[in-house]
């Protein structure tokens, strides 16, 4: 089983985690919603699988290209 | 051809001068494939590269690939002035065909001397070289497999004298921009006049982790700037491609990268003059998608997927998205609509709220320029709230290049089409129009457009009531209130000012309609695209 790195497509804050550590996900899911210039930016998974890892917490600034999560 | 007595070089021959010219001929073309011998050849697999002979293979259509210039070299004679080997010229050169259609192709042989020019009458390739006359003199595209690093300071030995920088210039290179569709490959490292020669074209790939481009290497860095920095670090994927926009896109392998060039040429005519090829697809015109109706979110600060988007509108599997990592605010894409040809312009909600900045305004410009030479009409799907604010988006000059994209899209000669999904504001918002043309603008139910929104517009020009307001914030509230249902875009469709708005579900069969209109002025405007004025 592959690991998918999920990064941010952009500068900004987490907003919302919907879902957790060790949760299942489908592709397309919706595994946390970003904040940035005003938009709720919602980070979708790129496979299904698990999400294996949670790299960040809600309120914390990110930036573009910075890791947020991991599926398998 | 029959068989012939092998002639071994440095022997005399009892055969008859046309045996023995043939001989010779079949023994130059064997010494021309061996490239740069074995050992070279595996040194070069071992970085992960194929040679060039593989790489025009892979690329070609089985068995199409005629080679022009494969006795060029160097002999190596023996006392006796007769042929003991070849150094065959470290460029490999012909014409093929790439699905069907003719194209004038080559590569440098990186195996032979690193593919370093090296002296000859006339050049094969790279800039001012046959390749590129083949290309012109026969109107058909370019594609170059580059894997070279230029000009060698040897040369000078051996030429004995210094020579002024473009003495192989880029004259015919930049002819090509405006005759027929270029594409390079960069399949190694690329620094000089390869460099130049990858970014003279319309089109432009890379390979991850395998391949560099830059305007000088590691070496003269450290020389210049006393900066010690590795080629992957100062030239790889990650800064030519998705930071510095230098070269389109990346590629994982080279067969990859061959299947990206392919896919870019599906799209292009064989020249300026002719159109671009219509394919005809099984996806039916009339496909109205359900989806579409509840795609763009109630909430107006909820992103939704633009690709996605597109996709759902677009004739199934034909799109080609074109620097997808960089200026990611705008997403350019090559697409088909009923078979037809069409460049989509789509701003992305989902980075910075499809602003534009001076990576998407710069992205913006090339792709609208790309279609415009080659007579590929332009959908914008627009969700633009204006230019990219701030001090970082000032520092880069974001609305000089945001006003260099009105420039560019006011002089469009291809048909375009301006569909709102959502926000249309100020001058990035211009952007997405030709209002030199028939202005033809379309929306969905959520768009909305203005010189700026209501909110944050009401702010600065009513400031005086609302600071004099006993509770300012409920005031502006209620003035927001009040001027809302006037943006209505059903108020902006009864004054005509904007030509129609329609059901998210019915824009593929409209659009495949108007682009199918299209044609009739396509064909009737074909040939070169002339550009006047200074671009701001």
């Amino acid at each position: 089983m592959s690991k998918i790195d999920v990064a941010s497509p952009v500068t900004g804050t987490v907003w919302k985690i919907e879902k957790q550590e060790g949760d299942t996900v489908s592709e397309g899911d919706v595994i946390m919603i970003l904040e940035s210039m005003k938009m709720e930016i919602p980070v979708e998974s790129p496979k299904s699988g698990t999400l294996i890892s949670v790299l960040v917490q809600e309120s914390i600034s990110i930036d573009e290209d910075q890791i947020l999560c991991v599926v398998e | 051809m029959g068989a012939h007595e092998k002639i071994e070089p440095g022997q005399p021959s009892e055969l008859t001068d046309t045996q023995t010219t043939l001989s010779e001929l079949k023994f130059r073309r064997n010494e021309s494939k061996k490239m740069g011998g074995a050992q070279a050849i595996a040194r070069q697999h071992s970085a992960g590269r194929l040679t060039v002979r593989e790489r025009i293979e892979k690329i070609s259509d089985a068995g199409s690939f005629q080679e022009v210039g494969t006795l060029a070299g160097t002999g190596v004679y023996d006392p006796k002035n007769q042929l003991v080997s070849v150094t065959p010229a470290p460029y490999v050169a012909g014409i093929a065909k790439i699905n069907g259609r003719s194209v004038a192709i080559g590569g440098e042989d990186f195996t032979v001397r690193g593919g370093t020019t090296f002296g000859s009458s006339r050049r094969k390739g790279g800039q001012g070289g046959f390749i590129e006359d083949l290309s012109h003199f026969y109107r058909i595209p370019l594609v170059n497999l580059i894997d070279g690093a230029g000009g060698s300071v040897t040369s000078l030995k051996r030429r004995g004298h210094s020579v002024f920088p473009g003495v192989h210039g880029f004259e015919r290179s930049v002819q090509l921009m405006g005759e027929v569709p270029v594409a390079s490959a960069v399949l190694g490292t690329a620094a000089g006049g390869p460099a130049g020669r990858a970014i003279l074209s319309h089109f432009s790939v890379m390979i991850k982790e395998t391949s560099q481009i830059f305007a000088a290497g590691p070496p003269v860095v450290k020389r210049s700037l006393g900066q010690t920095i590795d080629k992957n670090s100062l030239g790889g994927a990650k800064i030519a491609v998705d930071t510095g926009g230098t070269i389109h896109n990346s590629a994982s392998t080279e067969e990859e990268a061959f299947d990206q060039i392919k896919r870019f040429l599906s799209f292009m005519p064989n020249n300026v003059w002719e159109l671009p090829p219509v394919c005809p697809s099984n996806d039916p015109v009339n496909r109205m998608d359900e989806a579409l109706a509840t795609i763009v979110p109630e909430k107006r600060t909820q992103a939704y997927n633009m690709h996605r988007l597109v996709k759902m509108v677009c004739d199934l599997d034909s799109t080609f998205e074109i620097q997808p990592t960089y200026g990611k605010s705008v997403v350019t894409m090559l697409a088909r609509l009923g078979g037809y040809p069409v460049g989509i312009i789509a701003n992305n909600p989902m980075v910075y709220g499809g602003a534009m900045d001076v990576h998407s305004a710069r992205k913006q410009i090339h792709f609208m320029e790309l279609c415009d030479t080659f007579h590929i009409p332009i959908v914008f799907f627009v969700d633009v709230p204006g230019f990219m604010v701030g001090l970082k988006a000032e520092q880069e000059g974001t609305l000089r290049e945001g006003m260099r994209a009105v420039f560019v899209a006011g002089q469009l000669q291809v048909p375009t089409l301006t569909l709102v999904i959502r926000k249309c504001y100020g001058m990035a918002g211009m952007a997405t129009c030709n209002k030199n043309d028939i202005d033809l603008k379309l929306a969905w139910p959520s768009a909305e457009w203005g010189s700026l929104p209501v909110e944050g517009g009401v702010a600065a020009a009513y400031k005086k009531e609302i600071d004099a307001a006993p509770d300012p914030i409920a005031k502006e509230r209620e003035i927001e209130a009040e001027l809302k249902p006037y943006a209505s875009p059903f108020r902006t469709a009864e004054a005509f000012a904007v030509e129609e708005i329609i059901d998210p579900r019915e824009t593929r069969p409209l659009l495949c309609q108007f682009i199918e209109l299209a044609q009739h002025r396509l064909k009737a405007n074909l040939g070169q695209r002339a550009r006047y004025g200074v671009q701001p």
